[in-house]
């Protein structure tokens, strides 16, 4: 995901002096994955801040969020309902809200109430896997609009209603037996990249 | 002769090396160190900076050994694993080679009894990489079946003498004439003073920091790899990393 963050958004191109992420990450993988991304991010040389309300107690995320920590990577006590605040801090927002495994994930606290403010922000919005809310299959309707898509392993039936600007996989590394198997057909990864893009960017 | 057409290196000190200006190379204890802080104090799994750096030593191998530079009908790779660390490197460095479009197999004769090391010989096994049953009795054999061996014996922690089998895998190694890339440490190498009458890679991918013994090195590559060192270990430690290219996980030293 950062990688693909930073092919979509590289650092020169960012209309804020400093290059400033939010990253908001749910209580359960997805969210896990996003600290990950922030980290990256920050070796990146991006500035992230994490909003990460509900915080798992599995020991390996709990240490994702101490490595964040140590890296100084702020973590917001509250998301900001004031969207505007949102679009002036940051460049980007990263969507690490709800994944695939999410089922009635989007109703509940607190990520009902994150979910609204996301919809109204303004700066680009890039989604891990599944925009947070759409359906996994059905997509959604007036749900969060994000401008880049990141699909795991491979993309879910909802890519097919994504309407943003660039949808890159993320799956590099599935071995051949799972990727018969389920009959992904991936696309060819350039080089030693482990992210592709199946758009051409708008 | 290849070993006397590689170019000379002056050495500028203690711990400065011929690399980057101001770029440290380390001791085999603060090497050590850094190691510790970053699983007790940044709380990393050994998983996470395995996978990091063994991604890192097949991205470097790539670029300076792409697919089609291959004189042998395959991109044929053997990789040689350790009892350690520096072979779970090997491990998934096989397993990314295999991703990068490589033919790699592997010789893994002393295999730790932990999860960590059974689930990556798993990954590699159920990915078709074969497992030797033994070690190719010549050197000549090597280099008729590969085009490249991947040196992912030992590592920063190594001391002391080296246990069989793999005194008689180095003595093989330094006769075959195929080039050798070396995960962090040439393997038989002491850690910071190096070995002269030892293995001669032609490539070198120093992990976190390159360590003293990198000031021996007198390969054409020297890569730097394991891009996860957070900022405050590197100024605590002064590293003087140069800065990485855009997102890449390894940066050419030389």
């Amino acid at each position: 995901v950062p990688v693909s963050s930073r092919q979509a958004f590289p650092l020169p191109s960012l209309p804020r002096k400093q290059p400033t992420v939010l990253v908001v990450c749910g209580p359960a993988q997805n969210g896990a994955i996003g600290l990950v991304c922030a980290r990256h991010l920050r070796i990146f040389d991006y500035e992230p801040t994490i909003f990460y309300p509900k915080r798992s107690p599995d020991p390996l995320y709990r240490d994702f969020t101490t490595q964040c920590e140590k890296m100084d990577i702020p973590f917001l006590s509250y998301l900001p309902t004031e969207v505007q605040l949102i679009n002036d801090a940051y460049n980007a927002v990263v969507d690490a809200v709800l994944g695939a495994e999410a089922e009635a994930g989007e109703g509940r606290e607190p990520c009902a109430a994150i979910l609204a403010t996301l919809k109204h922000v303004r700066i680009p919005i890039v989604s891990l896997d599944v925009p947070s809310g759409w359906d996994v299959e059905a997509g959604s309707s007036g749900g969060i609009s994000p401008d880049v898509l990141v699909s795991l392993s491979a993309p879910k039936q909802c890519a097919r209603r994504f309407l943003g600007r660039q949808h890159f996989v993320a799956g590099r590394f599935l071995p051949y037996d799972v990727q018969k198997k389920f009959e992904l057909n991936p696309p060819e990864y350039p080089g030693t990249e482990c992210v592709v893009a199946l758009r051409a960017p708008r | 002769d290849r070993d006397r057409c590689r170019p000379h290196r002056a050495m500028h000190g203690p711990s400065a090396g011929p690399g980057p200006r101001g770029l440290r190379f380390l001791g085999q204890e603060e090497a050590q160190a850094i190691d510790q802080e970053l699983f007790t104090d940044y709380k990393f799994s050994v998983d996470q900076l395995m996978e990091l750096a063994g991604l890192s030593c097949a991205t470097a191998i790539a670029k300076a050994y792409p697919p089609s530079s291959f004189t042998t009908s395959q991109p044929a790779v053997l990789v040689v694993c350790g009892p350690g660390n520096n072979g779970g490197d090997g491990l998934v460095c096989a397993r990314h080679l295999k991703m990068f479009g490589y033919e790699p197999t592997v010789y893994y004769p002393k295999r730790p009894n932990k999860p960590l090391f059974e689930g990556l010989t798993t990954q590699c096994q159920k990915m078709d990489i074969p497992f030797l049953p033994e070690f190719p009795a010549e050197a000549a054999l090597i280099d008729e079946l590969y085009g490249l061996v991947v040196d992912a014996i030992f590592g920063f922690s190594f001391k002391g003498a080296v246990r069989e089998p793999f005194g008689s895998i180095l003595g093989t190694l330094e006769r075959i004439t195929v080039p050798i890339a070396s995960i962090d440490i040439p393997s038989g190498w002491d850690v910071e003073k190096g070995k002269a009458d030892g293995l001669q890679p032609d490539m070198l991918i120093s992990l976190t920091a390159p360590k003293k013994a990198a000031m021996h090195f007198a390969g054409r590559y020297h890569f730097l790899g394991g891009r996860f060192v957070p900022a405050a270990l590197q100024e605590k430690y002064a590293l003087n990393l140069p800065p990485y290219p855009e997102t890449d996980c390894v940066l050419q030293l030389t």
